[in-house]
């Protein structure tokens, strides 16, 4: 069980992507900030100006938004019958993204699609682009992937993604093991708990928070207190009381998290429908810009072909690392909010 | 299973950051006026991808990219692969740190985004982090979008070179002891960790500058938790890779990583390829030749899988004798490792786990001192004096060849 703790502690789930509710918190309103000050002046230095300047999203809205989009990947990998992990690694890799990204900057729609053919890549199930791209109306497979390098960049190339589907399948067998309940009540317990499992954690922030075994325990107490209680009971026999209290109190709060959203919601018309006005919303304030993922990408291609010549001077050596950084005024202004602003996520990988 | 709930997320390391008011972003806005496309239009505005590209200094991914391309400062190609160019750097701030940034090249052939073969090297390496798997510092991309990986520099060359070079470097049964140690303790790791490494050769074993022996080149790395899909055959470099493949198996575990390094080991001890086929017909045949012909009697089940194939003549499994005749350097203990790792049945081949238990690493002679390993020949300048001893010079403590070559009858 320490191996296991320890194992997790390595992982770049929990190294980069775990974070105390304030901190995601905060990330999220910066990302919201920056993306409202670049976006309004841009239309404000359009010719003519855009006036008025759209009202722009709030973080709360921008976060009922990321649920909608959400609950839109696995409502679009389920039609394209993708198998139940990489649904999950899609649905978390928009999440992440979206931490550091505003809902304004880059289109959800598009990146919903990214994030279904590159989770399916990063585990390892290789479908052909064209053919997943012919599953979404009016998509090329140019498109698919216009975004694919924006998003592994946002999400910190963490390609691997813990999910509490494994740990359930463990907790299962040791319920079974200790043979103190009915074969049948398991099994419902088994089928519901997955049933959350596939849906509530991922259209939620409960993987920034929570390990993959607390989600389980929450999952689980959800289909069957008195289950998971037992479990939590057994696991921690030998420990002190207040570890496993401290363990009761987590997993609890992580059930509220998941009970916000259960997987009733899924293809429940109304809450769909209710968030008509803040798609309208989004259509008016976002980065007019980004809108094209296409056109961004040719455009980035272009600039990192025309790399000017360097000058032969100390600098080269540098330079050389990174083919074609621009050094004019815009990179030093860069340079300069890069060290104002710092790491926000922390120390670099390793 | 994950039962342990216990683990923190590690808040305190990441909270004095949060409070950080936004830097005032203001300062980087104007830049999007000079790409404002002259069209007017009233109410949308005319995209401009060029506009978007100047303004892209506000994201925070793309801030926090360049921090990261910014600590480290690239150097002199150190050598070409496949898939890759690989440059030394350092860190900008203390020259003598030194890295080495891995490229990735723009495949032609692969037209899907972003090769498979980097996604698999960053995913897996992102996770394991032990002292015998080379060590992925950071990731950063370029402006023409190319990703480089930074990784620890491996100055040493790779085992392959010191197996190779029978002119200059001299090694015996405790070298190849210490050397198969962090080899197999690297693939234990992965395999604890539910990855397969299937490209387990000798030049895929780096060499640290202090000797130490890390594990390399993940490009073809998967996790073998993954229970959907057929897994491809079509892993391995074909002198290291095991019967189940060549015949096609579509389910394999750890046994396949294992098969490799029994090869290595036993290509350490002979300083040439045990098996090296110059086709999969022929890596078949020599796998019958030189081990035994695979058949239900030795592997039930392995006559159903999908290209069996062997010749005729059925060669029966060889004994200890006829190893200990080939690799006796490394002792009865050694050689019965690497029979064992050399099992034609997946099923019953030892696993990574079981070969670090293996009695072999308690018999003497005991595994080499890491910095008294031989090194390769041709060291660098900038290292130390030890490193520099000329490769394949046997010191006085080494005991000169006549008496190694002595010291292995003995260890018989
Ligand atoms: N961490 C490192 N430190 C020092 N040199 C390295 C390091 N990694 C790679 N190299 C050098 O760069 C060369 C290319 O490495 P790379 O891993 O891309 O390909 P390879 O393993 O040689 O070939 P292939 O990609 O075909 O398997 C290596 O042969 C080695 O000389």
């Amino acid at each position: 069980m320490a191996t296991e703790d320890a194992r997790y502690r390595q992982s770049s789930q929990f190294r980069l992507w775990s974070f105390a509710p304030s901190h995601l918190a905060s990330l999220r309103s910066e990302s919201n900030m920056l993306a409202k000050t670049a976006i309004s002046a841009r239309l404000q230095s359009s010719n003519p100006p855009v006036c008025p300047i759209p009202d722009f999203l709030t973080p709360a809205e921008e976060a009922s938004l990321l649920t909608y989009y959400t609950n839109e990947l696995l409502r679009a990998a389920e039609f394209c019958e993708l198998p139940t992990e990489i649904r999950a690694t899609s649905a978390i890799f928009l999440r992440r993204f979206y931490v550091t990204n505003s809902i304004m900057t880059y289109p959800p729609t598009e990146l919903l699609k990214t994030c279904l053919f590159f989770g399916s890549k990063a585990d390892g199930f290789y479908i052909r682009l064209n053919k997943f791209a012919e599953k979404f109306p009016n998509t090329t497979g140019e498109e698919v992937i216009a975004a694919e390098y924006i998003l592994c960049q946002g999400i910190r190339f963490a390609f691997d993604v813990r999910h509490p589907f494994r740990a359930l399948e463990g907790a299962i067998m040791e319920l079974r093991r200790l043979e103190s309940f009915e074969n049948d009540r398991i099994d419902r317990a088994h089928g519901n708990a997955r049933n959350i499992l596939k849906y509530s954690p991922l259209v939620t922030d409960a993987y920034f928070h929570y390990t993959p075994s607390q989600i389980m325990f929450a999952a689980l107490s959800l289909a069957d207190e008195d289950l998971a209680e037992r479990l939590i009971k057994n696991a921690f026999s030998g420990a002190p009381w207040e570890v496993e209290k401290k363990v009761v109190e987590v997993v609890q709060s992580c059930r509220e998290m998941l009970q916000c959203e259960p997987p009733e919601k899924m293809n429940d018309q109304e809450v769909r429908k209710a968030m008509k006005p803040l798609i309208k919303k989004l259509k008016k304030c976002r980065d007019p810009d980004r809108v094209d993922l296409v056109a961004l990408q040719k455009a980035r291609k272009e600039q990192a072909g025309q790399k000017p010549k360097k000058p032969k001077s100390g600098l080269q050596d540098d330079e050389a690392v990174f083919g074609g950084a621009l050094v004019d005024e815009r990179e030093a202004k860069r340079r300069k909010m890069a060290e104002a602003a710092n790491d926000p996520f922390g120390p670099a990988l390793g | 299973m994950a039962v342990s709930p216990l683990v923190k997320h590690p808040t305190d390391a990441l909270q004095q950051v949060t409070a950080r008011a936004v830097s005032s972003p203001l300062k980087n806005a104007n830049s999007a006026q000079a790409s404002s496309n002259g069209t007017p239009l009233s109410v949308s505005v005319v995209p401009n991808a060029s506009a978007a590209m100047q303004s892209a200094s506000l994201d925070i991914a793309e801030r926090m990219n360049e921090d990261e391309k910014r600590k480290y400062v690239r150097g002199k190609k150190l050598g070409e692969g496949t898939y890759a160019n690989v440059y030394l750097g350092h860190l900008r701030h203390d020259p003598s740190q030194l890295v080495a940034i891995k490229k990735i090249k723009v495949q032609k052939e692969y037209t899907e985004g972003m090769a498979p073969d980097a996604v698999r090297e960053i995913k897996h390496l992102q996770e394991l982090s032990h002292p015998n798997i080379i060590t992925l510092h950071s990731i950063f991309s370029s402006k023409d979008q190319n990703l480089n990986l930074v990784l620890e520099y491996l100055p040493l060359g790779d085992l392959e070179m010191l197996i190779r070079d029978t002119d200059r470097v001299r090694y015996g049964a405790a070298d190849i002891k210490a050397w198969t140690g962090m080899l197999t303790r690297a693939v234990w790791f992965c395999h604890e960790n539910f990855v397969l490494h299937r490209d387990i050769k000798p030049n895929n074993c780096l060499i640290a500058a202090d000797g130490e022996v890390k594990l390399a080149d993940f490009g073809l790395a998967r996790s073998f938790a993954d229970p959907y899909k057929p897994m491809t055959t079509n892993v391995i470099t074909r002198w290291y890779r095991p019967p189940e493949l060549l015949f096609g198996a579509k389910h394999y575990s750890g046994a396949v990583d294992v098969w490799s390094v029994g090869l290595v080991l036993a290509e350490m001890v002979t300083r040439a390829a045990y098996l090296p086929g110059n086709s999969e017909i022929d890596q078949i045949n020599l796998i019958c030749q030189g081990i035994g012909t695979p058949t239900e009697e030795n592997w039930a089940g392995v006559t159903k899988l999908p290209e069996y194939t062997v010749p005729k003549e059925v060669t029966p499994l060889h004994g200890k004798n006829y190893y200990i005749s080939r690799f006796g350097v490394i002792g009865h203990e050694g050689v019965d490792l690497l029979m064992k790792t050399l099992i034609l049945d997946p099923k019953k081949r030892i696993t990574a786990r079981d070969m670090l238990k293996h009695e072999w690493w308690h018999k003497d002679p005991k595994p080499t001192l890491k910095k008294n390993l031989p090194k390769k020949s041709g060291g660098e300048e900038k290292l130390g004096d030890d490193l520099k001893r000329r490769p394949g010079v046997v010191e006085e403590d080494r005991g000169n060849k006549v008496a190694r070559k002595l010291d292995f009858g003995a260890a018989r």
